[in-house]
């Protein structure tokens, strides 16, 4: 008797793991829904990409985010990206840097999602990263800020995949401060400020720069604390944070991703907008 | 030597205090950030709104859907595992040889210290393509969580049931045996009943894993903060609201999700007094 039973759940579990591997090497079907990944409300990511998109509709006192409740909340890139690579039939958007293999970056209108794109300014999906600072700095904060904006500050920016945020500035003079710096905010911003710090610390030896991944908010909070020096954000500053300066340090453009199966490559604003505020749900719709 | 005895139980007093202290603290910083919060939003706006639109100019901050999703994937969690978590109960305590009882223990055991980001992983790799193929659906639904956190939940159903099955005194057993019952019927008609309140402890302490649980439901539930649509359709519960948007929320957004807190709190007293309610009423009989 035992037997049999362990016999039937071992076959069982076969059958399952068989249909599965039958399922996952399907051919790609437009005739299937469209699954829709977005971020969670108030992710730097998403505010720019609904304003980009013009999922975000404005009237005079009002303000309404169109994008479909249908949407599945992400909560980091690397969810979105995974959510996209295990579902043939997702869509989701990410950072350019944040880019990589496993899935495919669709173009806009045409134009293809690469730094050199958002810096001529075809690909239109970009939003700045930003720092925010007390009005009081330390020497050696202002010292890594005059850095981060120098030209060879920019260059790093260019280096790793974002858009310099001014093209024509002066190089950086090592001023010898020392000290420590601590730079605290959002998991978009850090890739990049890890970056920066390592190249200011080889030019600059007396300081060193300490960087905590949190996101947006915690960062702006910590600054205003005084618990660290500069504050990472890939968002606009809220009123409640209106006592900081905050200042930006490069451009990022967001990349819309599908799955590497999915046949598309490119997509119009307005079929981005559509499939994102829910008018288009099949893949078929988009011819 | 009476000073020194006397010092010591000071200490252990202190020591008791922290936990108490902990509590406390929790809250009053809950009720003071979210109860404002709450009046300032509406009470009747924030519990039974069905719209939860943090950016929008004027922000709509509903939580009906999410109370929903909370107590739809608690249930059917529950569905799932308090049947398979009663019947280990009763294999391990009955019918179970001491060979396969260590090994079931073990197994059991290490199913509880499993952290849930694990069981989160093993969600969005194995269940969600599963449910996918299997049911339809793009697999990240109710059904998913529902199956995850029934898995979680079982240590607890089995350890809490198995020890109330074992308190059981042997006379009724036995009795049953002797008037001529069979084996399973002398189980499930005598046994069981009789460690009833142990067995509903059991369950109670499951709901309310159910009910916090965070990490593991945040990956494979899809958390979009609409009405519960369906069993293969995602739902947002309140721990996934408060995780999903703490990083980025600021102001009034930041105190509403302190209220959902006040909210999911409110959820897990009812739970504990209805689990000690049940306790006392098992001793007393």
């Amino acid at each position: 008797m035992k037997k049999t039973v362990m016999g039937l759940i071992g076959l069982m579990i076969c059958a399952g793991m068989i249909t599965g591997c039958v399922g996952n090497d399907k051919n790609f079907d437009p005739k299937k829904g469209i699954t829709v990944i977005s971020r969670e409300d108030g992710s730097g990511t998403r505010g720019a990409f609904s304003d980009l998109f013009e999922l975000v509709v404005k009237t005079d006192d009002t303000q309404t985010d169109t994008t479909t409740l249908e949407a599945i909340i992400a909560n980091k890139t690397g969810v979105v990206i995974s959510d996209v690579v295990s579902d043939m039939y997702a869509i989701g958007y990410v950072s350019i840097g944040s880019l990589n293999e496993s899935v495919k970056a669709v173009k806009i209108n045409g134009v293809e999602a690469v730094g050199e794109n958002v810096k001529n300014g075809t690909y239109e999906v970009s939003r700045p990263f930003n720092i925010a600072m007390n009005e009081k700095i330390s020497d050696e904060t202002q010292d890594f800020i005059n850095y981060i904006l120098s030209a060879d500050g920019q260059a790093v920016v260019e280096e790793s995949g974002y858009i310099q945020i001014n093209s024509d500035t002066v190089r950086y003079e090592p001023t010898g401060a020392s000290g420590k710096v601590v730079v605290s905010g959002s998991s978009s911003v850090s890739p990049l400020m890890e970056k920066l710090a390592e190249a200011y610390m080889g030019l600059n030896s007396g300081v060193s720069v300490e960087i905590q991944t949190s996101d947006s908010s915690t960062g702006m909070q910590n600054v205003m604390d005084g618990s660290c020096d500069i504050g990472m954000a890939s968002r606009d500053l809220k009123e409640s944070e209106s006592s900081l300066k905050a200042m930006p340090i490069a451009l990022d453009g967001i990349a819309i991703v599908v799955n590497t199966k999915n046949p598309l490559d490119n997509l119009t604003k307005e079929q981005v907008r559509n499939i994102f505020n829910g008018s288009i749900i099949k893949w078929s719709e988009l011819n | 030597m009476k000073i020194r005895e006397n010092v010591m139980k000071y200490v252990f007093f202190l020591a008791a205090l922290v936990s108490v202290a902990a509590v406390l603290l929790i809250c009053i910083f809950l009720f003071a950030n979210g109860v404002p919060a709450m009046a300032k939003i509406g009470v009747f706006d924030f519990l039974l709104g069905k719209e939860w639109k943090p950016s929008d100019i004027p922000p709509l901050f509903g939580i009906l859907p999410m109370i929903l999703g909370s107590v739809y994937v608690t249930a059917g969690a529950l569905i799932l595992g308090v049947p398979i978590g009663l019947l280990t109960a009763v294999y391990m305590s009955r019918y179970c040889p001491k060979k396969i009882y260590g090994f079931l223990r073990m197994a059991v055991d290490l199913l509880a210290g499993i952290p849930s980001v694990v069981y989160g992983f093993f969600g969005i790799i194995i269940l969600v393509p599963f449910v996918r193929n299997t049911f339809g659906g793009n697999g990240i639904s109710i059904l998913t969580a529902c199956i995850l956190l029934g898995i979680m939940i079982l240590p607890t159903i089995i350890s809490v049931s198995e020890s109330a099955i074992n308190a059981v005194s042997s006379n009724y057993y036995e009795g049953a045996l002797a008037l001529g019952a069979t084996k399973e019927s002398s189980i499930f008609k005598v046994v069981l009943p009789a460690a009833k309140s142990g067995i509903l402890a059991g369950v109670v302490l499951g709901i309310g894993r159910a009910i916090g649980e965070t990490m593991a439901v945040l990956m494979v539930v899809g958390n979009q903060a609409r009405m519960p649509k369906g069993i293969l359709q995602g739902v947002r519960t309140l721990t996934t609201n408060i995780v999903a948007e703490m990083g980025y929320a600021a102001d009034l957004h930041r105190e509403a999700l302190i209220a959902t807190g006040v909210v999911l709190f409110v959820f897990v007293l009812i739970i504990n007094v209805i689990f000690s309610i049940i306790k006392n009423g098992g001793k007393n009989r």
